[in-house]
């Protein structure tokens, strides 16, 4: 499965910048939480509990309020499922952002699709960030990043269609495997006009990916923090961390959390999370101990 | 000629680097803003800061604090740096906008009373209108939660200074037991009895400010003003 593109890490290698999203500018060393906002009835994690729209709404509010800096505002689960067309898809997502923009001009906004379609309507309705997961399967959602000035998600979705599982996935080298494929989404995207500085890069998780896999791509994950382009992780009570753990889906926050630490410390900058005030602190934590901001409140010993 | 005195504590948590990103005891702050002001009000030709050291010394007027040695993640500002009360007291000044001419003058902390009062007198033997700021501490073992912990005797101890300083009684600083004063972690006894010799025979008008142990830790805050 592997492309050999010729990609050399060394070669690529480039000191982080700033990230730009909204009217916001987000320094390496701001860790950012992304807030997980699904509006669909079935996803894995709480199935159901934003489908409505208020309950959805008061999860914004909670979530800004514990330390959010995005919302990921989604229509469609990862997982298989009844199908969910692109107009369903808006339906169910655009008035929505068009609700938290009304409500938080400076939140930042990501929209989790794989269509151009949806993603246009999105952004008129002041989405900032299209997040890209199934890995450009439709070339044309980078052009409408473009087109609204927004910034885009490059995922690596081991080249499976959206909404598909991993099936005896194999790679000779998973992380060049990643690398290849984020890289040249990112690039592509800036051929197209993508401003630079709103472009992220997502190894994605489980997604074409088993668990050794997972856990490979975050044990190297500096090789993709490496290039330069702000990193993302998704790594909210997935599979992997249920498998590595032997935990149900309701007893993975702890392996979440951990993850959380080690790609913090790595180098990720934005962590998509379903527990936000918990990977606050994670990365408060994690941030504290790299020397990137203060504690809270200092006393011991200084009285 | 001593035109006023400035008692302010001496610790690392009075700078603001140092305790992160929430306020630490602002009333404790503003007092200490508040009577530097007063201190400056005066127009002094020279600030002495009098603060406790391992040893007795004068230190170089561009002494600062070096917040590094208590928080690492700050970058050193370079070794040599002041002792903990004379930088705290220059940090006082700093903030105020003072950049008039200074002198650090360190006391060491086992300097017995009498030559504190002499060096007190020497530092006062001066044509110059001086202000001293005054660095001192009261006893940290005044509670459970003290990094001390608790010495029945710290509450007495405590209040003795805090009498001596409310009536202008600076005299009685004299007295304050060597001893006694390090086994309370009380700091504050030698840069006080300096001020005892700096004030002589004036019975100074005196203002307190502050005087509270949040954490466990007597801090008193005080203005003096030598009555003619």
């Amino acid at each position: 499965m592997t492309e050999a593109t010729g990609t050399d890490p060394a070669q690529d290698r480039r000191p982080p910048g700033t990230l730009r999203l909204n009217q916001r500018a987000f320094e390496p060393d701001r860790l950012l939480v992304m807030a997980i906002v699904n509006r669909t009835p079935d996803s894995f994690y709480q199935p159901g509990v934003t489908w409505d729209a208020a309950a959805a709404m008061a999860r914004v509010h909670a979530v800004v309020a514990e330390g959010a800096d995005i919302v990921d505002i989604g229509g469609v689960p990862a997982r298989p499922g009844d199908d969910v067309d692109a107009r369903e898809e808006i339906r169910r997502t655009v008035p929505f952002v068009a609700a938290v923009r009304n409500a938080y001009p400076d939140l930042v906004i990501s929209v989790d699709t794989w269509r151009h379609e949806v993603g246009r309507e999105a952004c008129a309705a002041g989405a900032d960030l299209l997040n890209d997961t199934w890995g450009g399967w439709d070339g044309r959602l980078a052009e409408v990043a473009a087109e609204f000035g927004a910034g885009v998600v490059c995922s690596h979705a081991g080249h499976l269609p959206p909404r598909t599982r991993p099936f005896r996935v194999a790679y000779e080298d998973v992380v060049q495997d990643v690398l290849d494929a984020t890289l040249a989404l990112a690039a592509r995207a800036v051929d197209v006009g993508v401003d630079p500085a709103r472009i992220l890069i997502d190894p994605a998780h489980d997604f074409g990916k088993n668990t050794w896999h997972s856990l490979e791509i975050t044990r190297r994950l500096e090789e993709l923090v490496g290039t330069g382009w702000p990193v993302l992780v998704s790594l909210s009570n997935k599979d992997f961390v249920g498998e590595t753990l032997d935990a149900a889906v309701d007893e993975r926050l702890a392996g979440t959390l951990a993850t959380t630490a080690v790609c913090a410390w790595l180098g990720a900058r934005v962590f998509r999370a379903h527990q936000v005030r918990d990977t606050r602190h994670v990365l408060d934590m994690v941030s504290a101990i790299r020397g990137d901001i203060p504690p809270a409140r200092a006393v011991r010993g200084l009285a | 000629m001593i035109a006023g005195a400035a008692l302010c504590p001496s610790p690392p948590l009075l700078c603001p680097q140092l305790t992160g990103r929430h306020a630490v005891v602002p009333e404790l702050r503003t007092a200490c803003a508040e009577v530097v002001r007063r201190l400056l009000r005066h127009d002094p030709e020279v600030i002495v800061i009098i603060g406790p050291a391992a040893a007795t010394g004068a230190w170089d007027g561009a002494g600062r604090l070096n917040p590094s040695v208590f928080a690492p993640a700050i970058a050193s500002t370079g070794t040599g740096s002041a002792p903990l009360a004379l930088g705290l007291g220059a940090m006082l000044l700093d903030q105020a906008g003072y950049q008039g001419r200074r002198v650090l003058q360190a006391v060491g902390q086992d300097e017995p009373a009498s030559a504190c009062v002499r060096l007190g007198a020497e530092l006062a033997a001066t044509e110059a209108r001086m202000g001293l700021l005054v660095m001192g501490d009261g006893s940290a073992r005044r509670g459970p939660r003290a990094p001390g912990y608790r010495d029945p005797r710290a509450v007495t101890f405590d209040a003795e200074v805090e009498r001596a300083v409310r009536s202008g009684e600076v005299d009685a600083l004299r007295r304050l037991d060597r001893a006694l004063a390090r086994e309370l972690m009380a700091t504050g006894r030698p840069a006080w009895q300096v001020l005892s010799g700096a004030m002589g025979s004036l019975a100074p008008a005196a203002e307190v400010l502050y005087c509270d142990d949040p954490f466990g830790v007597r801090y008193l805050v005080a203005y003096l003003s030598p009555r003619p």
